[in-house]
C-alpha cells in the first residue's frame, strides 16, 4: 500500500460575510491522498472545493479538523512558516496558468526553484530541463502573451513539477483550454503520474476529466459525498 | 538583477516614476550646491571675522552704508590698552565708482577695495598667509601704488600679473594674484592704507572739501593767521586739523598671546563707549551662526520640499504598482515566497528607482551649477560649490527616500493575505 501523502479529518472553514451573514465552506470534511494518486474532486458550484484546495495547499488555514501532509501536522502552521512546505512540497497548476506575464517561459520555471532552494548555478539548467519534458525547450524564451493556451499551461506544468513537491493540486487545470488541448494537458499530467508516480489532486467542473482520473471524491455541501 | 528586469520591462510606470524623484533630487542638488558655497564663504568669513576684534566708529550704519571715521590718536590709545598687540586703522570702498545713472543687480559680493597697513604689525589670528596664485601680497618693502588682486577680480577685469591698471583715475601695478578661497577674498583688491585713503577721500564729497579746506588752510602762514579775526582764526584752524590719518571707517585689533580676547572686547567697550563699537570675535561668531542658520533653513527647507514630493511620488507609485501586482504577489506566495523576501523585493525596488531618479537629478543639477557658475565667472561670482562628496552623498540619499517611500507599501504587500491574493488569480 502506498504511504499517506494527504490526510485531512473533519475540515471545517466559515466565512463571516457581515455581523449576521457566516457562510460555511466545509462542514466536516475528510481527504486522504497517497503517493501516485491521480484524484478527482467533483461537486457543484460553491460546494466547497477551492476552499478545501486552499486549505490542502496551505494557503489558508482551517477553522477545525486536522491537515497532516506527509505524515506532519500542519492544521496550525502559521502563514510564515507556511511558505516553507508550499515551495517545497507543493506544487500549485491553476485555471487561468497564472504565469508572471513579464517573465518568460524560463523565468516564470526558474521563480519557483528560487523559492524550493535550489543552488544559484542548478536553477536555469533544472528549469529547461523541465520544459523539455513538456515540450517547450524551443519556446522558453518567451513571454507568456507570446504563447498558447496549452503552451502557457505546460510552463504553469513545469513549474509546479520542478521542485518534485509532495502533491500536485490542480484547480480546473483545463478550464481555459479547448478539448483537444485539454487532452493533451492530461495525457501529459499522466504521463508524469505513471513514470514518475508523481501524486495529483485535481478539481474539475468536466466529468471526461473527472472520468479520466484513477479516484473521483465528491463533495456537496461543504461536506464529503461519496 | 531581477529587481532591474523588473523595472525595465514596466518602462512607462518606472519612467515616470523615475521624473518624480529626478525633479526633487536636481532641486536638492542645486539649492545644496548654493548653501554649500554660501556656508563655505560664511565659513571662510566667520574664520576670518573671529581670528580679530573689530571696531567701528560710533555713528556706523551698516545698512545705508554711511560711516563715522576713527581718529587716529583714539586707535593710538587703543593700541596703548594692556592685552593689545597692535591696531590696524583700514578703508574699504567698492572698486569702481558707482554710476548714478544705472541700475544693476548681481549676485555675489561686488569688487571691493580693502587697505592694509603692513607696518600696522597686526595680524589675523586665523588667517596669517593668503595662498597665492602668482605673484606676492603686498608688504611693507611694496610700492605704495602696488596691489594684490583676488582671483574673481583678476576674470572680471581681465587683469594678469605684471599689468597697470586704472582704478577710480589713478594708477596701479598688479603684483599678486590670489589663489581662489571660495570666500570674500576672491572678490577683493588689497591696496596700501595710504592710497586707500585718498581713493575713499576723493570718493567722498564732504571728506573731499575737508582736505581741500585743509590744503588751502595749510598756505596761510602763522603771521597772517594772527591777523585774522578769532572767529576766521578759529575756522582756519579747525580746517587745517584735518588728517589723512584720521580717516579710518573701522579697525582691527589682534591680541598678545595668553590674552581672553572677549574680556578684551569688554575692556574696550567700556574704556571707549564714546568713541567706537566693539564686537567681540564671539560675538561676531554668533551673528553670522545665526544669518546662517537662517540662509541653510530657508535653502534646505525649499530643496527638502521638492524632495518629499518626489518621495511621495515613490510611495504613490509602488503603492498602485503593488495594488496592481496582487497576482503577480499571489502567484509567488503561492509558489512558496516568504512575507520577508516580497517586502524586501518591493523595498529594494523602490530603492533603486531612487536611486535612478537620484543619478540623474544630481547629474542634471549638478551640470545646471556647472553652467551657471561657468556663466557667473565672467561676471564675478560663481554662487555653487560642486563638491565629489556632496553629490556622493545625495545619490546615497536618494536610495534611502526610495526605501522609505517603499516601506509601507512593501509591508502591505508582505501581509497581503495569501488566500486573498490567490482569490485574484
Amino acid at each position: 500500500m502506498e504511504k499517506i501523502v494527504v490526510k485531512a479529518i473533519g475540515l471545517t472553514k466559515s466565512y463571516k460575510m457581515s455581523k449576521t451573514n457566516v457562510i460555511s465552506a466545509l462542514r466536516g470534511v475528510d481527504i486522504e491522498v497517497r503517493e501516485g494518486d491521480f484524484t478527482a474532486i467533483v461537486g457543484p458550484s460553491g460546494c466547497g472545493k477551492s476552499t478545501l484546495m486552499h486549505i490542502l495547499g496551505l494557503l489558508d488555514r482551517p477553522d477545525g479538523g486536522t491537515l497532516e501532509i506527509d505524515g506532519e501536522d500542519f492544521t496550525k502552521l502559521k502563514d510564515d512558516k507556511a511558505h516553507k512546505v508550499r515551495a517545497k512540497k507543493i506544487g500549485f497548476i491553476f485555471q487561468g496558468f497564472n504565469l508572471i506575464p513579464t517573465l518568460t517561459a524560463l523565468e516564470n520555471v526558474v521563480l519557483a526553484t528560487k523559492y524550493g532552494g535550489v543552488k544559484h548555478a542548478l536553477r536555469k539548467a533544472k528549469a529547461v530541463k523541465m520544459l523539455e519534458m513538456v515540450g517547450l525547450k524551443d519556446r522558453m524564451n518567451h513571454k507568456p502573451n507570446e504563447l498558447s493556451g496549452g503552451q502557457q499551461q505546460r510552463v504553469a506544468i513545469a513549474r509546479a513539477l520542478i521542485n518534485d513537491p509532495t502533491i500536485i493540486l490542480a484547480d480546473e487545470p483545463t478550464g481555459e483550454l479547448d478539448t483537444k488541448t485539454s487532452m493533451e494537458v492530461m495525457d501529459m499530467l499522466k504521463k508524469f503520474n505513471k513514470e514518475n508516480n508523481q501524486t495529483f489532486l485535481i478539481v474539475t467542473h468536466n466529468h471526461e476529466v473527472a472520468e479520466s482520473c484513477k479516484k473521483i471524491i465528491k463533495l456537496r455541501d461543504g461536506k464529503n459525498d461519496n | 538583477m531581477e529587481i532591474l528586469r523588473n523595472m525595465w520591462r514596466r518602462k512607462f510606470r518606472t519612467t515616470l516614476t523615475i521624473i518624480g524623484i529626478v525633479i526633487g533630487i536636481f532641486a536638492f542638488t542645486v539649492m545644496g550646491s548654493m548653501a554649500l558655497k554660501l556656508n563655505k564663504m560664511i565659513a571662510g568669513g566667520k574664520n576670518y571675522i573671529t581670528g580679530q576684534i573689530s571696531i567701528s566708529p560710533r555713528g556706523t550704519d551698516f545698512m545705508s552704508g554711511t560711516s563715522s571715521l576713527l581718529p587716529v590718536d583714539t586707535l593710538a590709545e587703543i593700541a596703548k590698552v594692556e592685552g593689545v598687540q597692535a591696531v590696524e586703522g583700514s578703508v574699504s570702498l567698492t572698486l569702481d565708482a558707482p554710476d548714478p545713472d544705472s541700475v544693476s543687480m548681481s549676485f555675489g559680493q561686488p569688487a571691493t577695495i580693502n587697505s592694509l597697513d603692513p607696518t600696522s604689525g597686526f595680524e589675523n589670528r586665523n588667517w596669517k598667509k593668503m595662498a597665492m596664485k602668482s605673484g606676492k601680497m603686498i608688504d611693507k618693502d611694496s610700492a605704495v601704488n602696488d596691489i594684490t588682486i583676488g582671483i574673481t577680480v583678476s576674470l572680471d577685469k581681465s587683469w594678469k600679473l605684471g599689468d597697470s591698471v586704472d582704478i577710480r583715475s589713478q594708477k596701479f601695478n598688479v603684483v599678486g594674484i590670489l589663489e581662489k578661497t571660495m570666500t570674500g577674498p576672491d572678490s577683493y583688491v588689497f591696496m596700501n592704507l595710504s592710497k586707500a585713503r585718498e581713493l575713499y577721500v576723493e570718493s567722498n564729497p564732504f571728506l573731499k572739501s575737508l582736505k581741500e579746506q585743509s590744503e588751502s588752510a595749510g598756505k596761510i602762514s602763522d603771521s597772517e593767521l594772527a591777523k585774522l579775526s578769532p572767529e576766521a582764526r578759529a575756522q582756519i584752524v579747525q580746517a587745517k586739523s584735518f588728517k589723512m590719518e584720521d580717516v579710518s571707517t573701522s579697525a582691527s585689533v589682534s591680541w598678545k598671546d595668553g590674552v581672553d580676547a572677549d574680556k578684551l572686547s569688554e575692556t574696550l567697550k567700556n574704556d571707549f563707549k564714546k568713541e567706537i563699537s566693539v564686537m567681540s570675535p564671539k560675538a561676531m561668531g554668533e551673528l553670522i551662526d545665526k544669518a546662517s542658520a537662517t540662509m541653510n533653513a530657508v535653502i534646505y527647507g525649499a530643496a527638502l520640499l521638492a524632495l518629499v514630493v518626489g518621495l511621495f511620488s515613490i510611495v504613490n507609485t509602488m503603492v498602485m504598482s503593488i495594488s496592481e501586482r496582487t497576482k503577480e504577489i499571489g502567484i509567488k506566495k503561492a509558489l512558496g515566497a516568504s512575507n520577508r523576501s516580497i517586502s524586501f523585493e518591493y523595498t529594494l525596488e523602490a530603492g533603486f528607482i531612487g536611486v535612478v531618479g537620484g543619478l540623474i537629478g544630481a547629474a542634471l543639477g549638478g551640470m545646471t551649477a556647472y553652467l551657471l557658475n561657468q556663466k557667473m565667472a565672467s561676471q564675478g561670482a560663481e554662487i555653487f560649490l560642486l563638491e565629489p562628496s556632496f553629490f556622493i552623498g545625495v545619490i546615497v540619499f536618494s536610495f534611502v527616500i526610495g526605501i522609505v517611500a517603499g516601506l509601507v507599501p512593501a509591508a502591505r504587500a508582505a501581509k497581503m493575505k495569501v488566500v486573498d491574493a490567490v482569490r485574484e488569480l
